[in-house]
């Protein structure tokens, strides 16, 4: 028989085109036309007809020997209905009226990532994450919607309703349900004094209801260099000497740094090297074997990561529960360094009195362990070559001799630094009651804890390596506690009165931060093994420290939320904040909001001129929010007895001990010493911001997405500015100094469709902008953040600008150096400055505005594609336009301008001669006359790049197989990160996203399994 | 309340300004005389020797602490150098520490502290340490006292005191300070009476100088040089040149000597991370034994210790031709190039176990083979300390020594006329310097200097004399941090710092496009970041 039908939507009641019927079973099948129509012909009146429409509800009917089919499909909940948690309450995503991104969970799994935030990295407009490769993923830094600030920029995570600033990486990702992105002061300010840097809320897993579940995700992966430094070899090092030696006309053998050279100059005057001599041994002693190390090599190793997780959860209509355990543990790229983590976490409710009330808890136990990058990267590069990792013997250590700088051996100082990670441990969660009074009035209880116990020993052992020896051993170590608590109590009510939706919220928030540390150290081991070195076992001299602050928050807050008719929505907050750090004359903030939407596409003219169209919402929102990131005791002028000041090895220790008596030793008379000024006129740091934002799907959700105007207004913001010298220690005092203006766009687009194959697929893509300007800052510190020190300073321009020379090419000829602007040390070879100011002297007049450290843009994209069994993944992330400071160029272009006499990079290889005249490398010296070191464009580059975040080929079973054996699903998965970068052609560093010594950021190579029974 | 939030383990102002506690300002302020680094060094060895001909800076290479190297060609120096901050902060943190003893101290009533006017004496003597350390370097620099609110600072120009002015208000501390102090203190490391009167003697020489706004020295004020005979008058006999010159620079037992006029107290093993040592010098500790070679004694300072057959200073004719190390027999010199310079193939710092050896510098090729010896002790010294990677030791550091005092005095002498009083003083000196022979008898076999004989081995006229004492200053206190003031001082900086320049780079070749600019380069430029701070109230040193 044939049949045919109308297909609507049951939302709005408007034909659907488009919407896919297939008969069950065949491959047969029909597309509706523009008007929802169909007729599909020669079908067994048996059949069953599948109605499939992207965003909505799939559904069958089966014809039973109709010819009539009328169909309304019900938009699929994933889209509109998603409730989204916007603080404190949720709302439908359809009422939302502020700037609110909702990651893609499934997306962000697909990344196996320590530290979720990092895999966040790209995904969402506005909001810019930097990291490096570091095995836990704790250095990675969140900044949404620009700077907004002079202080810490890290976002408030709010956790299952408990707020917290940091330290995602000690928590399971498995365990995370969704996280929604507040961007918009709108839907931020609910929090109020901690929310001017975004808010990001997470939610973690529950129970759902139905069957028990099982589920078993895994996966073990490797990683290597992405890209890595080439530096010189033996060979290499010693050509490059003898060249910066003989072109200041200094004899090449006149060095100490174990190398001579046979050399002569030919006919034309011209040097030539004939052999490079090294001793068979480096020192006196004969402990030493010249050597070719490769010391990159040698500090490095293929990484391996791997994670498990299970959990099972159930759900019923009277409660739920999920328990879950994890273990991940990642051993890096650079040698002795990981991080491991084991997670346990139950989360439960239960519902009481016929569902009045409803108690359960989130808690998670989580210890971490890190063996950190002790500072490698940079001495692999500065060790010498010739220098052998190990002594003759193999036992001892390889180390600088003569004149070699006193850099230590890389290897050593992994080694020694394996026994000395840290271990944390953090429970994280809450309790809550909710009890609903009368119908719609809910009361909530909520009690969050956040303590985390940080415990680390540090063994420090004798050693020799090369004249560098210490031998002191001692064990230092550092124990702090910290105790958050946030107890929150909510009272919620929902009124529906015709077409008049209210919903009301208000309540009351304590907070209270509590730390305490203690460290001790301990000298004079007989034996130096982890075993052994405890502070007890010790017989040298003891030390010992320990300190302890708080600080406590009090909040008030209410929301209103009004929808009329489900199209115009109006939403009000208010919250008012008092903190322990703020005098009592401004103790207290106030931080309103307000934002309107209109949902367009649900006017009558829309649906009935303009079908196609799925939604239109336009929001607006105002809003403030605040900051308070100072010391505990900001406002208090303070003192302290500090006998022994800081660390003096690299910085002047302000101890306040002194040995008047003269007796050389013992135990001193000490002071006071003033640490800071206070200011009892503090008030709360407090940002405005004003978002317009479009939300729109075309097609039932086939093409979808948002666009977003910002401007944000940061004013008294809380700086410690560097104060008057005449004052002395202790003239620190913060105050509400600056000012600072972001602005911005962010658009986010997803076009997903499937053919009438198996084929699906799906592209999504962001951008965004952002413009920081520094407006007002107090005037003593005006010329703080660069400029010539007086009129040309920072303000009007983007925060950390960057000031220096304008290079010009280098000196290729005699003519060219006679006719330039007068420079001290210029002369071929040599970086030609610019005479900006046009007197004929390079001076500090020169200097301008040269670099901006802000992207022009942010983006990143996702492709996705599905067919049969298999699922593909591919996501790219980059950044437009940015000047980056090549940090490693001191290193890899000069011999001399820091560091002399340590190894270099391979680009000097190519230094400037009058042979090789192309060259951008300066030509070899020893002096650095015409002071390159300076900062200048020469170490600006473009730091663009776009990368391949991750590719991954994932296979599910088929639902015949997984049945067979009990599985709801069973998906086998490789992937790759980092597989692929495109940098801008003048970069010539090895990562412009850590163009200094950070840690690297791998290749990896990923294979998983995801296992639910 | 719930947002009330006392601060833990601090302490506020009027808790400690309290007969039991005030003692703690005091102690506090004494501690900054070692709160340094080795890149703010309050030892002035960039400063004072670097940037005169009697150091190289050393190291790595020119790159290692570059800004050290400008001072050292005298080219490229800019306002913005962190270390010219730093130390002037440094130095503004002491500053403060007295300022606030003084303060706490007034509101002590003596019957309660009954050291009250000792100590606000002792304070006084601080305050001008640092002050005087401060005017030699910069020369004009806001002078702020306890009386002033901090709120005030911001309007206090470093012009509000003119040179002279600046002058004697650091000589009014160290002279209230001198009529109350005792004569000697209970507490060795605490400021007495003499030392008083030694540094106001210094202040009161420099301060006769008179220069121009352009440095140059353009009257020597007679009054002054009498206030300086006045004042030595007072130390005269107070003190005593040690038996050997070795004995101001050894460590334990020999600190404190007889010849120490005030010291800077530094120690170790007690209860601090490493000591409190002397962080001023650390890197001065040669390649063979630690790190980092910096300090090193120029070719041109060797030479100068050459002497004749009467034993007499080359005045003139010293630097034709360089001491070769290798023939030293071939040579008479000043026996304190031994206790000043280290010199490949003898013992290091007097022990003859351990050599010192070419192998033990770290950049030949750019500094030569000489190392400092003054500040450093030996390897197996008890007091040196591995501060890996420094070696730095507790060895006190001698401030004003009685020699220094000597020398003082016959200038003033000298400058006033009066040289023939002066000769004996130079003599004292030059007699001590040659039989200062007991530690380096064994390998140091071609010493010997003498007296100045007027009529006999000299013609002692006011010129000659004024050389002789120059160069008695030169060769006793070199590597102590006063040479390069010296010379500014005498207003000779520019002809003798060029003429330096130009006959060294033979030896070192980046002296090739050193020079010095007169009327800019006698001092450092006011740290540009202290001028923004004031809004433009300091004013910028001449040149800059």
């Amino acid at each position: 028989i044939d049949v045919s039908g109308n297909v609507i939507s049951e939302d709005d009641q408007m034909p659907l085109p488009g919407v896919s019927i297939q008969v069950e079973g065949t491959n047969e099948g029909v597309i509706t036309d523009f008007d929802g129509n169909y007729i599909i012909e020669n079908i067994d009146p048996q059949a069953t007809l599948v109605y499939s429409y992207l965003g909505f509800q799939t559904k069958r009917v089966a014809v039973n020997n109709q010819t009539n089919i009328d169909v309304s499909l019900i938009m699929d909940d994933q889209q509109l209905d998603d409730v989204v948690v916007t603080g404190y309450t949720s709302q439908r995503r359809t009422d939302i009226t502020g700037a609110v991104s909702v990651v893609d969970m499934d997306e962000l799994n697909k990344q196996p990532e320590p530290n979720p935030i990092r895999g966040l990295q790209g995904r969402l407009p506005g909001v810019q994450i930097t990291s490096d490769g570091s095995p836990s993923g704790a250095n990675t830094q969140v900044v949404i919607r620009g700077v907004g600030t002079l202080n810490n920029t890290d976002p408030l995570y709010v956790i299952d309703g408990v707020p917290t600033k940091a330290g995602m990486h000690e928590l399971n990702p498995n365990d995370i349900e969704s996280i929604q992105v507040l961007k918009d002061a709108s839907s931020a300010s609910i929090y109020g004094s901690r929310a001017s840097n975004g808010v990001i809320i997470v939610t973690t897993k529950k129970g759902k209801e139905g069957r028990m579940q099982v589920n078993l995700n895994t996966y073990v992966s490797t990683s290597t260099y992405a890209n890595s430094q080439e530096v010189l070899n033996a060979e290499q090092y010693g050509r490059v000497l003898w060249q910066a030696q003989v072109n200041d006309d200094i004899d090449p053998n006149s060095n100490n740094l174990r190398y001579q050279f046979d050399w002569d100059n030919n006919e034309n005057g011209v040097a030539v090297l004939n052999s490079i001599i090294v001793p068979e041994y480096l020192d006196e002693e004969q402990t030493l074997l010249s050597a070719d190390t490769d010391w990159f090599d040698e500090i490095s190793q293929t990484g391996f990561a791997q994670s498990y997780d299970l959990s099972v959860s159930n759900g019923t209509e009277k409660g739920n529960y999920l328990f879950s355990l994890g273990y991940y543990d990642n051993q890096g790229i650079v040698k002795t360094t990981e991080f491991n983590r084991i997670s346990a976490r139950m989360n439960s409710s239960y519902k009481l009195f016929n569902d009045r009330l409803e108690i359960g808890e989130n808690f998670t136990f989580n210890k971490t362990q890190e063996i950190e990058n002790p500072g490698v990267l940079d001495l692999a590069l500065k060790a010498s070559p010739i220098i052998p990792v190990r002594t003759a013997d193999g036992e001892g250590w390889g180390g600088p001799v003569g004149g070699m700088n006193d850099r230590q051996n890389p290897v050593r100082l992994l080694e020694y630094n394996k026994d000395n990670g840290y271990e944390y441990h953090r429970i994280f969660g809450n309790a809550y009651a909710d009890l609903e009074i009368i119908e719609n009035l809910h009361l909530r209880t909520n009690l969050g804890i956040d303590y985390s116990n940080f415990y680390r020993r540090s063994l420090q052992r004798s050693y020799k390596s090369g004249y560098l020896q210490n031998d002191e051993t001692a064990v230092d170590i550092e124990d702090w506690k910290s105790l958050k608590t946030t107890w929150t109590n909510t009272a919620t009510y929902e009124l529906k009165i015709k077409k008049h939706d209210f919903n009301l919220l208000a309540g009351t928030e304590m907070f209270r931060d509590d730390y305490k540390n203690i460290n001790l150290r301990r000298e004079g081991f007989i034996l130096e093994t982890p075993e052994y070195m405890y502070p007890d076992a010790g017989s040298g001299e003891a030390y010992n420290g320990g300190s302890a602050t708080s600080y406590s928050l009090l909040s008030f807050f209410g929301k209103i939320d009004y929808t009329f008719d489900k199209k115009y929505l109006l939403s009000g907050t208010i919250r008012r904040d008092g903190s322990s750090r703020f005098g009592e004359n401004n103790r207290f903030g106030t931080f309103p909001a307000f934002s309107a939407g209109w949902r367009i596409s649900e006017e009558d003219f829309i649906q009935d001129n303009y079908s196609f169209l799925s939604d239109l919402k336009l929001r607006l929102g105002w809003g403030q929010t605040g900051n308070q990131e100072i010391d505990n005791n900001a406002i208090y002028s303070l003192y302290v007895s500090d006998y022994a000041g800081g660390d003096p090895t690299w910085e002047t220790s302000y101890g306040t001990a002194y040995d008047l008596s003269g007796a050389g030793s013992g135990l001193l008379p000490s002071g006071f010493r003033g640490i800071q000024l206070g200011n009892d006129n503090l008030k709360w740091e407090t940002t405005t911001q004003t978002n317009v934002g479009l939300d729109f799907g075309f097609f039932g959700y086939k093409l979808f997405g948002n666009i977003d105007y910002y401007f944000k207004e940061t004013e008294d913001i809380l700086v410690l500015p560097p104060y008057l010298g005449t004052i002395g220690e202790g003239g620190n005092r913060w105050v509400n100094g600056a000012s600072m203006e972001n602005e911005g766009w962010e658009f986010a687009l997803t076009y997903r469709d499937k053919t009438e194959g198996d084929f699906s697929y799906e592209i999504s893509a962001n951008i965004s902008t952002n413009r920081n300007e520094i407006t007002y800052l107090p005037e003593e510190v005006q010329n703080n953040y660069g400029g010539d020190g007086s009129e040309d300073n920072i303000l009007g321009r983007p925060i950390n600008s960057m000031y220096g020379y304008v290079t010009d090419g280098l000196f290729t000829s005699e003519e060219e150096v006679m006719n330039s602007a007068e420079q001290g040390g210029k002369g071929l070879g040599r970086i030609r400055y610019k005479d900006l100011d046009g007197d004929g002297v390079i001076t500090d007049d020169d200097r301008t505005w040269i670099g901006i450290p802000h992207p022009d843009f942010n983006y990143g994209f996702n492709i996705t594609l599905g067919y049969r069994n298999f699922d593909f993944t591919s996501f790219w992330q980059g950044v437009g336009n940015v000047d980056v400071i090549n940090e490693r160029k001191f290193q890899t272009d000069f011999w001399s301008v820091d560091d002399v006499g340590s190894n270099k990079g391979t680009r000097l290889l190519d230094a400037w001669s009058p042979e090789n005249v192309n060259s951008s490398v300066p030509a070899l010296t020893t002096i650095d006359d015409n002071a390159e070191s300076r900062f200048s464009t020469y170490y600006v580059e473009n730091g663009r790049y776009l990368k391949l975040r991750n590719l991954q080929v994932g296979y599910s079973l088929s639902e015949e197989l997984l049945e067979s054996m009990n599985f709801t699903n069973a998906r086998l998965y490789v992937s790759g990160q980092n597989l692929l970068m495109i940098t801008s052609s003048d970069f010539t560093g090895v990562d412009p996203e850590n163009a200094g010594w950070g840690y690297p950021q791998p290749l990896t190579l990923t294979l998983g399994l995801n296992l639910s029974l | 309340d719930f947002l009330e939030e006392e601060p833990y383990g601090v302490l506020s102002e009027e808790q400690l300004t309290t007969p039991e506690n005030v003692d703690g300002f005091v102690t506090s302020a004494y501690a900054a005389l070692g709160n340094d680094h080795y890149d703010i060094p309050f030892s002035l060895w960039p400063y004072g020797n670097v940037r005169s001909d009697d150091a190289y800076k050393g190291g790595s290479g020119t790159n290692d602490i570059q800004v050290f190297h400008f001072f050292e060609v005298s080219e490229n120096i800019r306002t913005d150098f962190g270390e010219l901050d730093a130390f002037w902060y440094n130095s503004f943190v002491a500053i403060s520490r007295v300022n606030k003893a003084l303060a706490a101290l007034n509101q002590i009533d003596e019957v309660d502290f009954p050291e009250k006017s000792t100590r606000i004496a002792e304070m006084k003597f601080l305050r001008g340490h640092f002050y005087f350390m401060l005017k030699i370097m910069y020369k004009y620099v806001p002078y702020v006292t306890e009386d002033i609110p901090v709120e005030e600072y911001g309007t206090i120009s470093n012009r509000a005191l003119n040179n002279d002015d600046l002058w004697s208000a650091i000589a009014g501390d160290f002279e209230a300070a001198a009529q109350v102090l005792p004569s000697s203190q209970p507490q060795v490391g605490r400021a007495d009476k003499t030392a008083a009167y030694a540094y106001l003697a210094k202040t009161r020489l420099y301060q006769a100088y008179e220069q121009d706004e352009n440095h140059n020295v353009v009257n020597i004020n007679q009054q002054r040089l009498q206030q300086v005979l006045d004042a030595t008058e007072q130390v005269m006999g107070t003190h005593q040149l040690e038996e050997d010159f070795a004995y101001n620079f050894l460590p334990g037992s020999f600190e404190n000597g007889q010849e120490a006029v005030f010291s800077i107290q530094f120690s170790d093993n007690d209860g601090t991370l490493h000591g409190r040592l002397n962080y001023s010098d650390v890197l001065a500790t040669p390649q063979g034994i630690g790190c980092c070679d910096f300090h090193k004694p120029s070719q041109n300072l060797v030479n100068a210790y050459k002497v004749d057959e009467q034993g007499l200073p080359l005045f003139s004719n010293y630097n034709e031709s360089n001491i070769d190390f290798n023939s030293l027999e071939n040579y008479r010199v000043d026996p304190r190039l031994y206790h000043t310079v280290a010199i490949p193939g003898l013992p290091w710092k007097y022990d003859q176990e351990n050599i010192y050896q070419e192998n033990w510098v770290r950049s030949p090729s750019t500094y030569g083979y000489t190392a400092s010896l003054k500040e450093n002790v030996t390897e197996d010294s008890e007091h040196l300390v591995n501060i890996d990677p420094f070696y730095g030791n507790s060895k006190n550091r001698i401030e004003i020594r009685y020699a220094d005092v000597l020398l003082m005095r016959a200038e003033a002498l000298i400058e006033l006329g009066r040289q023939n009083e002066a000769l004996p003083l130079i003599n004292e000196v030059r007699e001590r310097a040659n039989q200062s022979t007991t530690l380096i008898s064994s390998y140091a076999t071609n010493t010997g200097i003498s007296p100045y004989l007027d009529g006999e081995n000299i013609n002692w006229t006011q010129g000659v004399a004024r050389e002789a004492l120059r160069w008695e200053r030169r060769l006793e206190l070199a590597m102590e941090g006063n040479r390069f003031f010296d010379l500014v001082r005498w207003g000779i900086a520019d002809e003798t710092l060029n003429k330096y320049y130009s006959e060294e780079a033979e030896e070192a070749v980046y002296y090739e496009g050193a020079s010095f600019d007169e009327g800019r380069e006698e001092y450092l430029p006011i740290p540009q970041a202290q001028i923004n701070f004031s809004q433009d109230v300091y004013v910028q040193n001449t040149g800059y």
